[in-house]
């Protein structure tokens, strides 16, 4: 059935759409409020209420679509009396942003809408007390058509469609069709409702309802034949002059209005995680190919490894590329911080201020993604433990407000990620009392440790100086979670802190190569990993028919010979290993240039996490990094520009 | 102060109680530390960590040939060190004894030694933890030297 997948398919897009519109509606919200601003935050905050109406209205979701409007209604006076949003217009209207999160999320896990009619009235008197002159109206009023014009809306559409007469379930024909019209644009004024409409309550079989799309009359026709037991009625365009559109072969999904269409797609994680497989796989096929290659008759071989060459170069490319489709800015994480902050200040009765700087660096969204709770986290720790109440803090002769710093930059392949604070500073007496009270160390050696290390303590499991334990953190738990969640991501926490001035946390993360692509290597007993972004190729020879310059042995590769090195001499690893005929080699291209590097078996690829190296493996010459494989044995990953030096 | 008292061969020896993390048994292999001196056994996966374990009797006798082990399994020995383990291959842990006057250690003694001590009958080398993670970090930073 067609049309059940194209239901579930929307209803992905606009979960995911609507939900970003309203985080980035509630960011508005914040920003309004704190500056009192008009203009263009809100013209942007009633685009992206009118987006969700729109949206929520095409799903059939009508609770959402007309809380959505009320929201848009509110805004929409806000700019015309150019008044200033005060605090408790502020809550309602975040409340209500909520309350349509709720919504959104309940669809997504096809639960009952949450009620929302109090927050409704709320809306509604608060608009009634903006414009008393203006009468409730009807949820989803189609707007005037030269409105419709003027914001560049789509033409509409009257339908009225009939379910026949011998239907067994007209209910289940009917939402068929107004799914499928949905698919197409925006349906308003559906009559009756979409509950009746489900449900088989047609007035006389029939069921009528208005349709703003871009496409033609002929394919809105032509969508409807799909659907069995359903018959168009009537059509008929509401606005006979709108302009002409042209035809799109796809139907398209709603839109936002009055905003530019973006031209960035939405690509799911697991797509991007299998195409760097993909690339990956591919850079050692092009390898592998290369091998065959040296085998072919002389007379085609020339032409063929240039092919391959090429291949190579292209493939290598497209690694790269994917590679970068996974960086994503930080703003994705830190976008929804000056909100979150927003409202811990607000329940914990702070003043706080907060700046980030550094949004726009990028970072492997694998990482982004494991930092989403952890920075949130930091965040509620800054406001919660960190920053005093005002009256404290005027005490100490601080300003009222305090202050909280998310600052994020490049630091030659890392990111550096901090998130600072004004507040109170951690008592690292405390934490060595605590660690000692929960019998993780003795007395003498929570009193030895370094200061930097006993402020590592709160990340301890239970380990908590926080004296009242709020909704908001407890810190004991979290800080465990947030040093682990780090961890994996082969970051690594420092903490600075200081009695009455503030704390500092600092993320050290790396950019990309949280997740590499390893080829995997035997040498003697052991197994390593050779990053596949650094191998150029693997080919399989007979060690004995190796070129020889002076003493060192030489690899035919292409066009060149490559200095050939053996893996277990440079590594220092014992190897009994004798090679009867072909052996591997990898190619990997080091610092001075290509070479050669011979091993024992080629064990295949495989997608790891990089661990950072401690103290002492971080001393050896080498190495990038270590991981776990799958089987859970540990190896290391070359570091292949420096293997040789 | 209590201590964990363990034997390399036949010799006792001991560490501070709150030095160390824990003892585990001796996993089936070890992963290779390329360019390691003769004393790094190599690395482990600990619960999804990776340990580095050094052959203590090595690490302390750097002179002396290493013998082939045999008998039961070994332990090893974790070094708590703030945010990272570190290993000691040891023939066998004793257990937990109070050790609370450690004479001066003998004067050819290295480092890692920080005096002697008396257990009923037995004389015990008690050992610095510091010292011993110095100790390592040397002989790491002494093969990239050269």
């Amino acid at each position: 059935m067609p049309s059940g997948v194209d239901t579930s398919r929307y209803l992905g897009l606009y979960v995911s759409e609507a939900q970003e519109h309203l985080e980035q509606l509630s960011q508005n919200l914040v920003k309004l409020e704190q500056a009192g601003s008009t203009g263009p935050v809100i013209d942007e905050a009633f685009r992206h209420a009118h987006s969700v109406k729109g949206m929520a209205a095409s799903m059939g979701f009508e609770a959402t679509a007309r809380l959505a409007h009320r929201m848009e209604d509110i805004l929409d006076a806000y700019r015309s009396l150019k008044e200033r949003v005060d605090r408790a217009t502020g809550d309602l209207l975040l409340s209500a942003t909520d309350a349509l999160l709720g919504h959104v999320r309940a669809t997504a896990d096809a639960k009952v809408l949450p009620d929302t009619s109090a927050l409704m009235g709320a809306l509604e008197r608060k608009l009634w007390v903006l414009k008393p002159d203006t009468t409730p109206r009807p949820s989803s009023p189609p707007p005037p058509p030269a409105l419709a014009r003027s914001l560049g809306l789509p033409p509409r559409f009257a339908l009225r469609l009939k379910v026949a007469a011998g239907s067994a379930t007209p209910g289940v024909r009917a939402f068929l069709a107004h799914k499928r019209l949905s698919g197409l644009g925006n349906v308003f004024d559906l009559r009756p409702g979409l509950d009746d409409l489900k449900a088989g309550r047609l007035n006389d079989g029939s069921f009528s309802l208005e349709l703003e799309t871009a496409l033609h009359e002929t394919e809105v026709r032509a969508a409807l034949n799909t659907i069995a037991d359903v018959e168009l009625a009537s059509l008929r365009l509401i606005e006979p002059d709108a302009p002409s559109v042209p035809k799109t072969n796809e139907p398209e999904g709603p839109r936002a209005v009055g905003t530019e269409p973006a031209r960035t797609v939405r690509v799911r994680t697991e797509l991007l995680d299998q195409l760097l497989d993909g690339a990956g796989e591919l850079l050692l096929a092009t390898a592998r190919v290369r091998e065959v290659a040296k085998s072919a008759p002389a007379a085609s071989r020339g032409a063929m490894e240039g092919e391959v060459d090429r291949l190579n170069a292209l493939v290598k490319d497209l690694h790269a590329k994917v590679m970068k489709a996974r960086m994503t800015p930080i703003s994705v994480m830190t976008d929804r911080l000056p909100r979150a902050a927003r409202d811990i200040a607000r329940r914990r009765d702070r003043d706080v201020e907060l700046t980030i700087t550094g949004a726009e660096v990028e970072l492997d969204r694998a990482i982004v993604d494991e930092l989403n709770d952890p920075l949130l986290h930091l965040l509620r720790n800054a406001i919660d433990h960190g920053i005093e109440p005002p009256v404290e803090r005027e005490k100490t002769g601080k300003p009222p407000r305090g202050r909280v710093q998310v600052n994020v930059r490049r630091d030659r392949d890392r990111v550096v990620l901090e998130v600072e604070d004004d507040g109170k500073g951690m008592d690292d007496a405390k934490l060595r009392a605590a660690a000692v009270s929960r019998g993780l160390m003795t007395p003498e050696a929570a009193a030895a440790l370094p200061m930097r290390e006993a402020l590592m303590l709160c990340c301890l499991p239970g380990v908590s100086t926080a004296t009242d334990v709020t909704d908001i953190s407890g810190r004991g738990v979290g800080m465990d979670a947030v040093k682990r969640a780090i961890e994996s991501v082969g970051g690594t926490l420092e903490i600075e802190s200081q009695k009455g001035k503030g704390t500092r946390f600092r993320l050290l993360l790396p950019l990309t190569v949280a997740v590499v692509q390893l080829l995997l290597v035997d040498v003697g007993d052991e197994t390593f990993g050779v990053p596949v972004a650094k191998v150029n190729g693997v080919v399989e020879f007979p060690e004995e028919q190796l070129a020889r310059s002076q003493a060192s042995p030489l690899l035919p590769f292409g066009n060149t010979l490559l200095p050939v090195y053996s893996l277990a001499e440079v590594l220092a690893v014992p190897n009994g290993h004798v090679h009867a005929g072909a052996r591997p080699f990898v190619v990997v291209e080091a610092e001075s240039g290509k070479v050669a590097l011979g091993v024992d078996r080629l064990r295949g690829q495989e997608e790891v996490v990089l661990k950072a190296l401690t103290r002492p493996l971080d001393l050896v010459a080498g190495l990038a990094g270590v991981t776990i494989l799958g089987n859970g044995q540990p190896i290391f990953i070359l570091d292949v520009p420096r293997l040789l030096t | 102060m209590r201590h964990v008292v363990f034997r390399l061969d036949k010799d006792r020896y001991a560490l501070p109680l709150a030095a160390i993390r824990e003892v585990v048994v001796t996993p089936e292999k070890f992963s290779r530390v390329p360019r390691s001196a003769p004393s790094v056994r190599g690395i482990m996966n600990l619960r999804g960590r990776v340990v580095t374990v050094v052959e203590l009797a090595t690490l302390l006798r750097p002179d002396q040939p290493e013998k082939k082990h045999e008998g039961p399994p070994r332990k090893i020995v974790l070094l708590d060190r703030g945010r990272r383990e570190l290993g000691l291959l040891v023939t066998e842990v004793d257990g937990i004894e109070a050790i609370e006057k450690v004479g001066p250690a003998p004067p050819k003694a290295p480092a890692t030694v920080k005096g002697l001590a008396r257990l009923g009958a037995l004389a015990v080398t008690v050992l610095e933890p510091e010292a011993l993670d110095a100790a390592v970090a040397a002989s790491f930073s002494k093969i990239s030297r050269s």
